[in-house]
């Protein structure tokens, strides 16, 4: 599974304007909803990235979150990302307020295919050149090409 | 943690003073200025003025970024449209209700998501209803709190001057019992907490905390402690919300109960809703009253009225009438701390810190069930569950000897598929076991917190 699988530029917001992680989670769930062909409903993803969130941080540290969860009815994996105006206190380990945000839902039945796609995420946001950079997109196509480019050089890095 | 409560009353109060010592980020709202003005001088929290359900108030209140609503009113109406409100228009995740009326809590079917969406209802006169009787059933505790819904308990008991647990080492004392397990959480002597080890030996007037599977807990006190006479006859003063549903309680367990109102109106009523209560009009302070109703055959004398006053006086004079043992409800910090250090009442119970661990469980990170406050807030008890594997989280397939515990903290027990597990140092611990934990120091509490929260890559 690849990035550009995943990711559609619509998913993707700049500069996104949130006051809190609350705030946070329902707006990375709206533009995950924002697709009409992924038949996501925003509040059943709101509570299942909540639920998730409760059990332990997603944030990965150097100001990044990567929130994810398990959804009923989902066929396949998507995500949504989205670089914040204000940086937003999440619990990060190492106590740094995040300001950039990959969200990822999965199928009930998740998958190996999916724990690794999260890993790669995980891999892709330890690049603090490529956060810079994404920190400074300005628009959602250039954070999307970013993202997508990204996806190579990670594989050739694990690999 | 964002946190709105609604109400500023006794529980709003209390919540607000005890959550605001744990870096959370508290709004209070409630119609009445003085008060909110009185709380906002004490504490470091925001104040809101306004009717608690309205969406502009709740609004004002921050409830667009609130984690949990907490509603706390008098009126269960006004709890159960602010949580409605809230759910509706900012979808808030945690929404708590302090709902009283029985007519409401018979039907839980109105409290669901496309109903009544409140997560959770607590109730207080519940809850210490139930922690008095709890004292009731075992006279030789100080304290029982339960765990995995009352399948652990975790007992306070007092050594005292010769008797079995006294001059002798832990291992000793816990380790005859055949297919009984327990383990001894915590000790204090005086106000010090020692943390126990098989060769600690205990001493008169210790306080002893331990924890045993449910039906264990009357071999391990016996064990432990000559056991006092079980409780045969009750008296209760107060015939309020605790004071009814305790007799209730009481009565299906078959105590012989009796209970003193002083207003003629309220007496009749609980007169009529109780059967084998023997309901009585008067002042429970009255010595006449209690002597000519048996005072000195009273194994237990409960004060439960709405009057902290009250409740002393008329828990001191049974004592000294003749009741083999007496409690009393205080509400106020500072009596409860005058009469455990020197009244003669056997028990005092503060309701906030019976109650305040409900609340408690919900705003710990993780996945934590249920937590009780102990020893006036310093130390806590946690049963939080474990999850994920042993590379997303740091206890699951580790065992207790190789888990990095914060300093005073010990693991008593786990449940595991309604299994009860004493732990011992070699115990591993597995996915989805509730893990129970006695901290001597609440401070260290993030440090539990981190230890049970599964790493991110845990899906």
């Amino acid at each position: 599974m690849r990035l550009h699988d995943i990711l559609t530029p619509r998913r993707i917001a700049i500069r996104l304007r949130v006051s809190s992680k609350k705030r946070l989670l329902e707006e990375i769930c709206t533009l995950l909803a924002h697709d009409p062909t992924s038949a996501v409903d925003s509040a059943t993803a709101f509570q299942s990235l909540l639920e998730r969130e409760r059990l332990g941080t997603t944030a990965i540290g150097h100001g990044v979150a990567l929130p994810h969860g398990r959804l009923k009815g989902l066929q396949t994996a998507i995500g949504a990302f989205a670089t914040l105006a204000e940086e937003i206190d999440c619990d990060a380990a190492d106590g740094k307020p995040i300001k950039l945000v990959f969200a990822l839902l999965v199928p009930e039945d998740a998958s190996e295919e999916h724990l690794q796609l999260l890993a790669q995420l995980a891999t892709i946001f330890n690049d603090r050149e490529l956060c810079d950079q994404l920190s400074r997109a300005v628009s959602q196509d250039a954070a999307y090409r970013l993202l997508v480019s990204q996806r190579g050089a990670a594989e050739r890095k694990v690999s | 943690m964002k946190i709105i409560v609604l109400g500023a009353g006794q529980v709003g109060t209390s919540v607000a003073e005890n959550l605001v010592t744990e870096n959370n980020d508290i709004t209070v709202v409630d119609i009445d200025t003085t008060r909110l003005q009185e709380l906002q001088d004490r504490l470091d929290i925001r104040t809101v003025a306004g009717s608690a359900s309205h969406p502009d108030t709740l609004r004002q209140a921050g409830a667009e970024d609130a984690d949990m609503i907490l509603a706390v009113t008098n009126s269960d109406e006004a709890n159960m449209t602010a949580c409605q409100v809230a759910y509706t228009l900012f979808h808030t995740p945690t929404k708590i209700a302090r709902i009283r009326a029985a007519e409401y809590l018979s039907h839980p079917e109105i409290f669901a998501q496309d109903a009544i969406p409140v997560d959770v209802i607590i109730s207080p006169e519940e809850i210490v209803a139930g922690y008095i009787e709890r004292l009731i059933e075992f006279p030789s505790a100080l304290q029982v709190l339960d765990f995995a819904g009352g399948l652990v308990e975790l007992v306070a008991i007092k050594a005292y001057y010769g008797g079995p647990m006294v001059g002798h080492e832990l291992s000793e004392l816990t380790g005859h019992l055949r297919g009984i397990d327990s383990r001894v959480a915590a000790i204090y002597r005086g106000d010090r907490p020692i943390l126990p080890e098989g060769s600690t030996v205990i001493e008169a007037d210790d306080e002893v905390f331990f924890i045993a599977a449910k039906q264990h807990i009357g071999a391990v006190m016996r064990e432990l402690r000559k056991l006092d006479q079980p409780v045969k006859r009750v008296m209760l003063a107060g015939g309020g919300n605790i004071g009814r549903r305790l007799a209730a309680a009481l009565e299906e367990r078959n105590y012989l109960t009796k209970l003193i109102e002083a207003d003629a109106a309220r007496a009749r009523r609980v007169a009529a809703e109780l059967n084998k209560t023997i309901v009585l009009l008067g002042n429970a302070a009255d010595e006449e009253l209690l002597q000519k109703e048996g005072i000195e055959d009273t194994d237990t004398f409960c004060a439960v009225t709405n009057d902290d006053e009250a409740n002393i006086l008329s828990a001191m004079l049974a004592k000294r009438l003749g009741a083999r043992k007496v409690m009393s409800l205080i509400k106020s910090p500072a009596y409860v701390d005058l009469v455990q250090s020197g009244a003669n009442i056997d028990i005092a119970i503060s309701p906030q810190q019976a109650t305040i661990g409900s609340l408690l469980a919900h705003v710990r990170r993780g996945d934590v069930v249920a937590v009780h406050s102990l020893r006036r807030g310093a130390a806590e008890a946690i049963e939080a569950v474990a999850h994920g594997d042993a590379s997303s989280s740091r206890v699951v397939g580790r065992a207790i000897q190789d888990i990095k515990l914060p300093p005073g903290t010990t693991i008593g027990a786990l449940v595991r598929d309604k299994n009860v597990i004493i732990c011992h140092h070699d115990t591993v611990i597995h996915s989805n076991d509730h893990v129970i934990l006695f901290l001597v120091d609440k401070r260290h509490i993030p440090e539990v917190e981190r230890l049970f929260q599964v790493d991110f890559k845990f899906v």
